[in-house]
């Protein structure tokens, strides 16, 4: 059992020789750390050569970190659906999704790999990125722990935006759509989740509630902002009060001492990532399911829309 | 080893499948015979449990095909009408590849990718990419991997389009070596003469229907009860033609004034009474004889009624 338990899954090691074997997957990686690094370097020199802050201040090291959390965000953002939005679409593209279906794996086992194999990839950029975050330890001011939460961030935003894209390779027949239509709902989670908070909760406060719009959690940004050092925390409620939202900082609950009692944002986004990821994946294995189990519930939905046609039909004549 | 019952599939509103039912005997090779837009490709992908049915029910093995897609996929090996290669994966690889997919334990995979490529004649080939295959090399490929988990059961889509003679004649050979090998075959094509010398059987389908079904003999026959005989003569065509229908009552002659076919029914006595009758009567005949039905004739005629 045990050794059976060690069997890597085919998809899964097919997706793995098929990645690392060519020149683009050590250049991904090369240009990933090249430009973290550039931004740890960069920020330093700018830093050295200010004429307010030169000097090793004890400020350095959580602005460094800060810096390169949230590029690496954005890169984890950039570059997981250019992952992820063909898996599927990209097998059909090739003519290979029939052949696959028609093997003893089954459709969750198709599509769970097949993102899991797309994830590892971003895990080893994330991993691999490890050294350039350990340039923050020479200055010191971050926690092991807070490191910790901020990977667990990307580990999530990863999973989601990657099951996003999968989602999107299994309706979309062409690959360039499905990467298209992924990126604009990375955007809407990187821009239209804080800029729908921002709006809800101008309303909510006419109606006299200063709580934060349980949208905004979703935004992988503010989840990372409630990871980082003390003085970065305030990420939250600052930014709604960039916008006149909730006045001072106090009125606003949501901040990180209401936060105490309760969850941290970047744990609420976990939930609501997870809860994401879970409906995602199960639709797409429905779509790409042809018969039996799953694909019953397809044709049951497809019943019923013809019967309801017909229905129309019989109404209008 | 197949039965289909009532198959039928709509797209919307077209019948692709219309309440098809036909019968494959264990080790035969049934030819799966129509013009482009039967219902060939739609049937397979049933069979293949790509595809679910509106209504019918297909067995295989006694295994029913929307019921039980996981038993079916291990006792069929499907081959679409396209290759479906990973261009970057090795011949050896794709096999691999595949084996897995079909839970073969690893120890087992590379002796049956072996025996595979050297049936395909590709052990040559292990080493090489996909990518870089001929056009019949990839599809030899292709029926290799239906092979990789011994189905009993082969769905072979239209196996031989776009390959050329050489190609078409490997593949050929190859069926028959997996006849031999006792696997019962069902294979497509809009061809009807390119089954001719494999199939024992062969079912025509057109507009979702079996327009006719059977041995290649029975067709031939069931074709032939309404042949026609085809006469030219120099001069006196149509003293030859009234001859025909006055004295032997033959009707829906076509063709030229000395040149013409006319349906007929009847056997060799009757035959000889007709060409007596017109020799006797001082008519020059040049040519008289059957007009022998190829398979190419019997795929027109027996699917002209349909289309029409």
């Amino acid at each position: 059992m045990i050794k059976r338990g060690l069997v890597l899954n085919p998809v899964l090691g097919k997706e793995f020789r098929s990645r690392m074997r060519t020149w683009k997957s050590p250049l991904v990686v090369s240009v990933y750390l090249g430009i973290l690094a550039l931004i740890a370097v960069g920020y330093y020199w700018t830093r050295q050569t200010s004429m307010v802050y030169s000097g090793f201040g004890p400020d350095v090291g959580p602005q460094m970190y800060v810096a390169l959390a949230i590029f690496q965000l954005l890169l984890v953002s950039f570059v997981t659906p250019a992952f992820t939005a063909g898996v599927i679409s990209g097998e059909r593209e090739r003519q290979t999704l029939d052949l696959l279906t028609c093997t003893r794996l089954s459709s969750a086992s198709i599509v769970l790999n097949k993102l899991l194999a797309s994830i590892s990839y971003i895990v080893l950029l994330i991993v691999a990125s490890l050294p350039v975050f350990g340039v923050v330890y020479f200055f010191g001011g971050v926690l092991l722990q807070e490191i910790g939460q901020a990977f667990v961030v990307y580990l999530m935003t990863a999973l989601t935006f990657g099951a996003i894209g999968v989602f999107c390779s299994s309706i979309f027949r062409r690959t360039q759509v499905s990467v298209v239509v992924t990126y604009i709902i990375v955007f809407f989670f990187l821009v239209g989740t804080v800029a729908l908070g921002v709006f809800l909760a101008n309303m909510n406060m006419r109606a006299g509630d200063y709580s934060i719009p349980t949208i905004t959690y979703l935004n992988p940004v503010v989840a990372l902002c409630s990871t980082f050092p003390g003085q970065f925390q305030g990420g939250l409620p600052s930014l709604f009060g960039m916008f006149g939202i909730g006045g001072r900082y106090g009125r606003m609950s949501g901040s990180m001492a209401d936060m105490e009692a309760g969850l941290a944002p970047w744990q609420y986004n976990f939930i609501g990532d997870g809860i994401i990821v879970v409906v995602l994946l199960i639709i797409t294995i429905i779509i790409i399911t042809p018969v039996g189990r799953f694909g019953g519930i397809k044709r049951l939905f497809r019943r019923k829309k013809t019967t309801e046609t017909e229905t129309d039909t019989v109404d209008i004549s | 080893m197949l039965v289909v019952e009532e198959l039928t599939k709509r797209y919307g509103k077209l019948t692709a499948v219309d309440n098809l039912s036909f019968i494959v005997e264990e080790g035969s090779i049934f030819g799966f015979v129509g013009p482009n837009g039967a219902g060939k490709t739609t049937t397979m992908r049933i069979l293949a449990t790509l595809l679910a049915p509106n209504s019918g029910r297909a067995w295989i093995a006694g295994e029913e095909v929307t019921d039980n897609p996981r038993r079916v996929r291990q006792l069929m090996g499907y081959m679409p009408d396209f290759f479906g290669v990973y261009d970057d994966l090795k011949v050896g690889e794709y096999l691999d590849f595949y084996g897995a997919s079909y839970g073969i334990p690893a120890a087992q995979r590379r002796r049956i990718a072996d025996d595979l490529l050297e049936l395909v004649d590709l052990a040559h080939k292990r080493e090489a990419y996909v990518d870089s295959l001929s056009r019949g090399m990839k599809q030899r490929l292709c029926l290799a991997r239906s092979l990789v988990h011994d189905p009993l059961l082969l769905l072979l889509d239209e196996p031989a389009s776009g390959l050329d003679p050489r190609a078409r004649f490997e593949m050929r050979e190859l069926l028959k070596e997996l006849q031999h090998m006792g696997k019962t075959i069902i294979i497509s094509s809009h061809i009807l003469p390119e089954l001719a010398e494999m199939c024992t059987h062969v079912g025509i389908i057109e507009a979702g229907q079996l327009v006719a079904n059977g041995t290649i003999d029975e067709i031939t026959h069931l074709v032939q009860s309404g042949m026609a005989l085809e006469i030219k003569v120099l001069e006196r065509g149509q003293e030859a033609r009234d001859i025909l229908e006055n004295h032997f009552g033959l009707t829906g002659i076509d063709g030229s004034e000395n040149h013409f076919q006319v349906p007929f029914g009847g056997d060799e006595e009757d035959l000889s009474r007709i060409l007596t009758a017109l020799v006797g009567s001082g008519i020059p005949v040049v040519s008289f004889a059957e007009s022998t039905n190829n398979l190419e004739d019997i795929f027109m005629q027996v699917t002209r009624g349909v289309v029409q």
